[in-house]
């Protein structure tokens, strides 16, 4: 899907009073992916569904190998959002977290401090504290850092000493690993998976991107974007305006259960996808329409995320492997069912 | 993105297999069913699906694959070869025979034979249409035959042909020629499935469509014009249509023997009747005034009077009933005839009721006055009516102006007794004798384009046909003063009836004679009958055509009540194959309405419904042109594929899936929606050519298939 296709369909020119209107938060959508795409090229796809997670208020799993522009990625998607709150300031932009077998949680998390001066423990925030984390190798961590991180995705806080410190609304992971490099590592169960919204397998860049890549890495270092183009603020206020703006009719949300009906009643599939992952998905949906230009989820944003969303959440059966094939054939029948749909 | 690439790849599906299988299945069936005994026909089916079923996957991987066409072709011809020597030995071997018995052994042969040859002649098409584009060609062939063999049985008029159908349909009470029809349109159709199962799968409702049609139009041709009818050679002008009326009777070089059996009329006896001279002659006209050239039709009033112009006419009376009993006769003819004609000799003619329009051109009834007394009774009495003026009967005593025939007329007339020298029939037997004993029976000989072909082949070489025979006789006859003429129409031997009461005529039995005057008897005739001939004249014995005929054209009677009770036994094949054309008519109309109805509402309805209307009617026009959303397809991704043809889709598929999934859907007014749809229809019209345009408005199905 690109960016342009669905530049006919009639944008909503409907302005709400209560914050920011749909027009406003493409706009914002559109602002911050020019801003990455300008530090990460060949890589459109990618960076799509990445703004689409950070929007959709949900987490995202790169299974990648080193030196592919994960990091230059989430640094400019954290350099793109300024933060015009002055109290705030221990929150980064971004933060990049180094997962290694020797980590602690406090590392992660932060650890309270006695400050002699003041003859008191202060809390000194970990590099979690950002608008902005790339959890690099999450897999190469012990099970105890792993789980203080997952907690801190899914309940934006973490606890220290019984004390809870809660996150920023606006905060993203994006967590790596290694697909092949597996000896030493501690592989991510099912179920923490599920705290991810999307595993993004990503593939090499083309031939032309890659020498577009050689040609003007040392400008693109040196002159290190544009600062921050948009603020904190406007980001969390087109997220709620795209969750109130973008409609998700009723057979859309039916096309989604079928999906996930037929995929566990699949002898292929050992264990289908929860009935969370449904719920995240819709905003994921939502945003996915908005960045189309539309403001109703239709079936091309299901055709695009759905395998990203559900594709890390099947258990496939023991010597299953083509995991595209199987969402295929579970999704033709919903999916026309949606189509026909549209002319009752 | 990796789902659009899993759609299934384009190969044959399993569907499309079985039916080509199924159809060329049918085809051994239809060929082997007159050829073997039943397990034959099942074996032919079962080997030659197996050899679908085995070649079709073969053929693409391995290891069939590797091998060369030319092997393939060798060992099939093997295995063919094969099964004909194995049945041979089943049934040559006394062991297997006293083992099982003889019938079942005969059976075991025949399956043997013809699973094998349908296995390997199958196996063989099938590998050589997978391999080459023209391979499928001799697949089609193959099936072709097997129906033309069928058909072919039919020709001529043989309606009862082939048996195994004849007999099917008239136990169920049904003209087998509709059977036959159907069978044919089976056939068009199954031909375009097969040749169409190896092409694009999406054009197969569309050119069944239109094949529908053509089967239809078949069907109301018949309906309308009645069936085909055979044409015939060798009928003496008989059948000729006005149009081509010729002064000449000689049709030399045009007969041929290639149609003679095919039926043209049947003659139901109402009372039973059996002649003498081993013929049944039944007179349509005669030749008997010359006219400067040869014998013609008369136009003197007072000459052949006991002829009748048409039915209706009231009897004749010249004719003399001395010697003759009255026998009535319905005859039907198959083919067009000039005149009526009757049992010689016809007094009257009355338009009988035609039971079946479509089977006989014209029925009557015949009653006529059928010679009873024996030939000798003619011995002593005078030629001629003396009742005749004398203008009359120089008429019947004029010939060529040559000298020969009355040489030659006494030449052979020099032998007889002193006592029968001056006796008309003795001269007329003896040249009957002369003629039997010299002439020799040939269609090929040539004389029409001699000025006199009557005097070419009797002072030539004595070989031609009846119509020479009869007017050399006539022409020795008169030359000795015996008043003559010829007579035509058709002579059946009398063998053909078979002990029933119906005689069928054939193409064949298209005669000319020569007939003499007798005073008080009438014309009698007294046809010359070669010994030696050149042409088979034989016919096979057709009992059944004759009596299935006899039957028909009995109409009201038993073959009706049987029609009935057959048709109480089952359903109304009858009623279901007339209600089937035009139930298919009514289909097809349907469809239009709907089609064009589809088409127009848009422009008719209301703003609130246009995001469904518009948009359906530009899917229906699209789907008529043969592009359509695949199963599964979003709408979004079907107009991306469709913008190469109209762009304007694209537009319209956003508006409508904002209206129809959408709570906010932009504000539009109808002359966006009317004006998007021109935009559309122009931009179909700039990409697509007329022809396909065309098609796709003639289509009525096509909105079928948008979705």
């Amino acid at each position: 899907m690109s960016w342009d296709t669905a530049r006919q369909a009639p944008p909503s020119e409907t302005r709400n009073n209560q914050g920011a209107s749909l027009a406003d938060a493409i706009a914002v959508l559109q602002r911050l992916r020019d801003v990455v795409r300008g530090q990460v090229i060949g890589r459109d796809d990618v960076i799509e569904l990445v703004i689409i997670a950070l929007i959709a208020d949900g987490h995202v799993l790169l299974e990648d190998f080193p030196g592919s522009g994960k990091t230059t990625l989430a640094k400019a998607l954290g350099e793109a959002i300024g933060d015009d709150r002055d109290c705030e300031h221990f929150i980064a932009p971004f933060r990049r977290i180094q997962f290694t077998p020797d980590l602690l949680p406090s590392d992660v998390t932060g650890v309270p401090v006695f400050d002699s001066a003041s003859n008191a423990f202060h809390f000194r925030h970990g590099p979690i504290f950002a608008h902005v984390a790339l959890a690099d190798e999450i897999n190469r961590t012990s099970p105890k850092v792993q789980a203080a991180m997952l907690e801190a995705m899914g309940e934006k806080q973490v606890t220290v000493d019984n004390v809870t410190y809660p996150l920023d609304d606006l905060f993203f992971v994006i967590a790596t690993q290694n697909p092949l490099d597996l000896v030493g590592t501690y592989p991510l169960p099912v179920p923490q998976l599920d705290r991810f919204l999307f595993k993004i397998s990503m593939e090499h860049i083309d031939r032309q991107a890659e020498l577009e890549v050689l040609e003007t890495w040392r400008s693109r270092r040196e002159s290190p974007g544009s600062g921050s183009v948009l603020t904190r603020d406007e980001i969390l206020a087109s997220r709620a305006a795209i969750d109130r703006e973008v409609a998700i009719a009723d057979i859309v949300k039916s096309t989604l259960v079928d999906i996930s009906r037929n995929l566990r009643a699949d002898e292929r599939v050992l264990q289908g996808n929860s009935t969370r992952s449904l719920v995240l998905m819709l905003p994921a949906l939502q945003v996915a329409a908005a960045l189309g230009g539309r403001n109703f989820v239709s079936a091309e944003d299901i055709e695009l995320l759905l395998p990203r969303v559900l594709g890390h959440r099947l258990e496939l059966a023991p010597g299953v492997a083509d995991l595209n094939r199987i969402l295929h054939d579970n999704m033709r029948e919903p999916m026309e069912r949606l189509a026909a749909g549209t002319l009752d | 993105m990796q789902l659009a690439d899993l759609q299934s790849p384009d190969r044959q599906g399993l569907l499309p297999a079985l039916a080509r299988a199924a159809i060329i299945a049918g085809s051994y069936w239809l060929l082997s069913l007159s050829l073997t005994v039943s397990t034959g026909s099942f074996a032919a089916v079962a080997g030659c699906m197996a050899a679908c079923v085995l070649v079709g996957p073969q053929e693409r991987d391995s290891p069939l694959k590797r091998l060369r066409t030319t092997v393939i072709m060798f060992a099939a011809a093997l295995l063919a070869a094969m099964g004909m020597i194995a049945a041979g030995i089943i049934t040559g071997s006394s062991f297997i025979a006293t083992l099982f018995g003889p019938v079942t052994a005969f059976h075991l042969a025949e399956g043997v034979k013809w699973l094998s040859f349908s296995f390997a002649l199958t196996g063989a098409v099938r590998v050589m249409a997978v391999r080459s584009s023209a391979g499928g060609i001799i697949e089609v062939l193959l099936v072709a035959t097997g129906f033309v063999i069928i058909l072919s049985a039919h020709r001529n008029g043989m309606i009862n042909r082939p048996f195994f159908l004849g007999d099917f349909a008239l136990s169920r009470g049904l003209d087998p020629a509709t059977v036959l029809l159907v069978l044919g349109c089976g056939a068009v159709l199954c031909l375009s499935a097969l040749l169409l199962v190896e092409e694009n799968r999406r054009r197969l409702p569309y050119h069944f469509a239109v094949f529908g049609l053509l089967c239809l139009s078949l069907i109301g041709y018949v309906q309308t014009f009645g069936l085909p009818t055979p044409r015939m050679t060798d009928d003496l002008g008989l059948t000729g249509n006005s149009a081509q009326q010729r002064e000449n009777p000689f049709h030399d070089g045009e007969n041929n023997t290639e149609n003679k059996q095919a039926p043209v009329a049947v003659v139901v006896f109402r009372d039973d009747y059996e002649p003498d001279g081993g013929a049944y002659y039944f007179r349509e006209s005669a030749y008997s005034q010359w006219n400067g050239y040869m014998l013609d039709f008369t136009s003197h009033p007072e000459m052949d009077q006991d002829l009748i112009p048409a039915p209706g006419a009231p009897p004749r009376e010249t004719v003399s009933d001395e010697g003759r009993r009255l026998v009535s006769t319905t005859i039907g003819t198959l083919t067009p005839h000039r005149s009526p004609f009757g049992l010689d000799a016809p007094i009257a003619f009355e338009n009988a009721p035609n039971p079946d329009n479509l089977r006989f051109k014209r029925t009557w009834d015949a009653h006529s006055l059928v010679p009873e007394f024996d030939l000798n009774d003619m011995v002593g009495l005078p030629a001629g009516d003396p009742d005749w003026p004398e203008e009359v009967r120089q008429e019947y005593l004029r010939l060529p102006d040559n000298p020969r025939y009355g040489e030659l007329a006494r030449e052979i007339i020099g032998d007889l007794r002193p006592q029968y020298a001056a006796d008309a029939f003795a001269r007329a037997w003896t040249i009957k004798s002369w003629l039997d004993r010299n002439g020799i029976y040939s269609l090929a000989n040539e004389h029409a384009y001699a000025e006199d072909p009557a005097a070419s082949f009797l002072f030539g070489d004595l070989t031609g046909y009846c119509m020479h025979f009869a007017f050399a006789s006539t022409y020795l006859l008169r030359s000795l003063g015996i008043p003559a003429r010829v007579g035509i129409g058709y002579a059946v031997p009398a063998a053909n009836r078979a002990g029933g009461s119906a005689l069928l005529i054939q193409a064949i039995h298209g005669h000319a004679w020569p007939e003499i005057y007798f005073e008080g008897y009438g014309w009698v005739i007294v046809d010359p009958a070669p010994r030696r001939t050149l042409v088979d004249m034989t016919t096979d014995p057709q009992n059944e055509l004759q009596q299935l005929l006899g039957d028909m054209l009995r109409g009201e009677a038993a073959f009706e009540e049987f029609l009935q009770e057959q048709a109480g036994l089952t359903i109304n094949w009858q009623l279901v194959l007339g209600a089937l054309p035009a139930l298919l008519a009514a289909l097809v109309l349907a469809s239009y309405t709907v089609k064009f109805y589809r088409l127009w509402i848009p422009a008719a309805a209301g703003l609130a419904g246009q995001h469904r209307l518009s948009y359906r009617a530009a899917l229906d026009q699209l789907a008529a042109l043969g592009i359509r959303r695949r199963f599964g397809e979003s709408r979004e991704a079907f107009a991306r594929r469709a913008s190469a043809t109209a762009p304007a889709l694209e537009a319209l598929t956003a508006w409508h899936l904002a209206h129809a999934l959408g709570e906010r859907p932009p504000s539009l007014g109808i002359d966006d929606w009317s004006g998007m749809r021109r935009r559309l229809s122009a931009e179909i019209r700039g990409t697509t050519n007329v022809g396909k345009r065309i098609l796709a408005i003639l289509n009525p199905f096509s909105w079928l298939r948008a979705k």
